[in-house]
């Protein structure tokens, strides 16, 4: 057993390098600013200030997580009735069926996006439609994939038991597969919400240019302006709001284990 | 005895530039060696290179990049880079930052061949640090169909302004060109740093984001004008030559408001590894046969004097193309100056929050 422990000493020793560090270094670089030069360190809290009481940067923030949002409420919509029909088939479909799922995940995300913005070139659809087909497209196989594991994971005697206890298709449903499926959709809003929120290379891609997402502004401020305190600040606000939406989805599904 | 040691001495001497293609080296030296060569992207014919790694024997490895924000970034790292081409204003930047050392003229001996417009600029009076590779102007390509050319060449940069053509233009997605066209549009310098100009350039650009409604792009402008996908945009003069080739419908109009004429020049970082073959490549590149192919490749503008004049003039390929030859000359284009550190991160910060609106 101990020598299990062991193996995972090259594991903390990655996360501290590549993820604990780089974090401290935003960390830093967030509450101080840059004096002439070189780097004095003074603190303040002006980063934060400068973000929170500009009302065009709370504007970003909001779209940022406005399309995250409805991304992921679509996914969901149109995730949950494929998983449940993935589910229904027979093992050996379902195999084949995950794996066709799957398969557009192989190909790069840059790729495809290339492609949906060939294809919706021919369409005149509004600027933010395009962005939620790309969005909903890349993010769908996650939020299937964890949803079809729930269902399929459930004990099928539950499903006959409330059968026999006289509910009908549609209250079997509700009352047996849907609350049991809940960790299934949880843990697909985690891998859906959380990249949505950061991403910006399909909102860019996709969006005509229309579109300033947070991610663009961390972008902006490290590379061009130059100003990593800022950059870091709000990379930092960035990083706290998925710690707490993080810590929700979290709480939703303990309660809803409970229940 | 003297006589016959000074006479061997003086043969030498005449016999050398001839034994040596390369003046004061000899390029069999670096043969084997590697070249650390960092480019804008598409911005080569890679047929060329391959020459060149075949006639010295060496082997480049080419790199590009997007910004000369982010090449100022990369080049504070260790990483040693043997030949880069930044802008103008970043080579000024490089050289007050002792980031440069100066080209061997003994090597790159056909500074000659430069054309006018490009040659002793004042980021670099002598060309001591940097070798122009290609130049362009700024301006508009915009659809004759949908936009007469009077109506063009009347408004100049106002057309960014125009209600008329909202939903139709696209804008690039770059601070300092962005604050240059509303400058240049009020009548200031393009390297102002007057609170009171910046300023009113900020709500010229805020204003052109409300009545406009332009789509805030990069690359992916060059492909889409050619398709003709808008009717107006933003673009480098070297790029509006390649829609140009490509829709006839399309033509360039640069406003007599002024513009910027930007250089992009070979430079050696100071902490090259490998100074000798860096030279050496300079001048591959500035010569005629290579930098002929750069400039049928790409569209922009060579920086060699003869290849210009001969791609522009008659039976040349850009002969009838208005966009290849940049402007050059005119009192109100300005090259850019670097501008202080303080500005350098306010401009990204108004376009950010104009774009954002």
């Amino acid at each position: 057993m101990k020598s299990f422990v062991r193996m995972s000493y090259p594991y903390l020793l990655w996360i501290a390098l590549f993820i604990v560090a780089p974090m401290i270094m935003i960390l830093l670089y967030a509450v101080t600013r840059s004096g002439s030069g070189t780097i004095t360190f003074s603190f303040t809290l002006d980063n934060f200030g400068r973000f929170l009481s500009d009302t065009t940067f709370l504007k970003v923030l909001w779209t940022s997580l406005r399309i995250a949002l409805l991304t992921t409420v679509f996914c969901i919509l149109i995730g949950y009735p494929a998983a449940l029909f993935i589910a229904n088939l027979p093992e050996k479909r379902q195999t084949l069926m995950v794996l066709l799922l799957t398969l557009p995940m192989w190909i790069n995300m840059l790729l495809k996006t290339y492609a949906w913005r060939g294809i919706l070139m021919n369409f005149d659809l509004e600027s933010e439609i395009k962005v939620f087909i790309g969005m909903v497209y890349d993010f769908l196989p996650y939020m299937i994939l964890q949803i079809h594991t729930a269902i399929a994971k459930l004990d099928r005697n539950l499903i006959v038991a409330s059968y026999d206890l006289g509910a009908n298709r549609w209250k079997t449903f509700l009352k047996v597969t849907l609350p049991l499926s809940v960790p299934g959709i949880i843990s697909g809003i985690t891998l859906v919400f959380l990249p949505a929120v950061s991403s910006f290379v399909i909102p860019k891609l996709l969006g005509g240019g229309n579109y300033v997402l947070i991610g663009n502004l961390i972008e902006t401020y490290f590379l061009v302006a130059g100003d990593w305190n800022f950059g870091s600040a709000i990379s930092l606000i960035m990083a706290l709001i998925i710690i707490a939406s993080m810590y929700l989805t979290k709480r939703l599904d303990r309660s809803a284990v409970e229940e | 005895m003297k006589r016959l040691i000074l006479a061997m001495i003086a043969a030498c001497l005449a016999l050398l530039p001839v034994m040596s293609s390369a003046g004061g080296f000899d390029p069999a030296e670096v043969a084997g060696t590697t070249l650390n060569v960092y480019n804008w992207g598409e911005y080569v014919d890679m047929e060329v290179i391959r020459d060149f790694e075949k006639e010295y024997n060496v082997r480049v490895n080419y790199k590009t990049f997007e910004s000369n924000e982010y090449l100022w970034l990369q080049l504070q790292s260790e990483d040693a880079w043997d030949v880069v081409v930044p802008s103008d204003y970043m080579i000024e930047r490089l050289i007050a930052a002792k980031k440069l050392q100066p080209i061997d003229k003994n090597i790159v001996d056909n500074l000659d061949q430069l054309a006018e417009g490009v040659k002793n600029q004042a980021y670099d009076p002598d060309n001591t640090y940097s070798v122009p590779y290609f130049w362009q102007t700024m301006g508009i390509v915009y659809d004759t169909t949908k936009i007469p050319e009077e109506e063009m060449e009347a408004q100049g940069w106002n057309a960014f302004q125009n209600e008329a053509y909202a939903g139709h233009a696209y804008m690039y997605d770059s601070s300092r060109d962005a604050f240059m066209i509303a400058e240049k549009a009020l009548g200031y310098s393009a390297n102002t740093t007057d609170e009171n100009e910046i300023n009113a350039a900020y709500e010229w650009l805020r204003n052109m984001h409300r009545t406009l409604k332009p789509s805030y792009v990069t690359d992916e402008v060059i492909d889409s004008m050619a398709e003709g996908l808008k009717w107006m945009a933003l673009v480098y003069s070297g790029d509006a030559a390649y829609i140009l080739g490509e829709n006839e419908d399309m033509s360039y109009c640069v406003p007599s408001q002024g513009t910027n004429i930007a250089v992009d020049a070979m430079v050696i970082p100071a902490n090259a590894k490998n100074p000798k073959l860096a030279n050496l490549f300079i001048r591959y590149m500035l010569d005629y046969e290579a930098s002929k192919a750069n400039s049928l490749e790409v569209g922009y503008a060579s920086a060699n004097a003869r290849v210009l004049e001969e791609l522009s003039g008659a039976g040349g390929e850009y002969e009838d193309n208005a966009a290849y030859l940049p402007r050059s000359g005119y009192e109100l284009d300005e090259v850019y100056v670097d501008l202080p550190a303080d500005w350098q991160s306010r401009q990204p910060d108004l376009w950010t929050k104009v774009m954002a609106e």
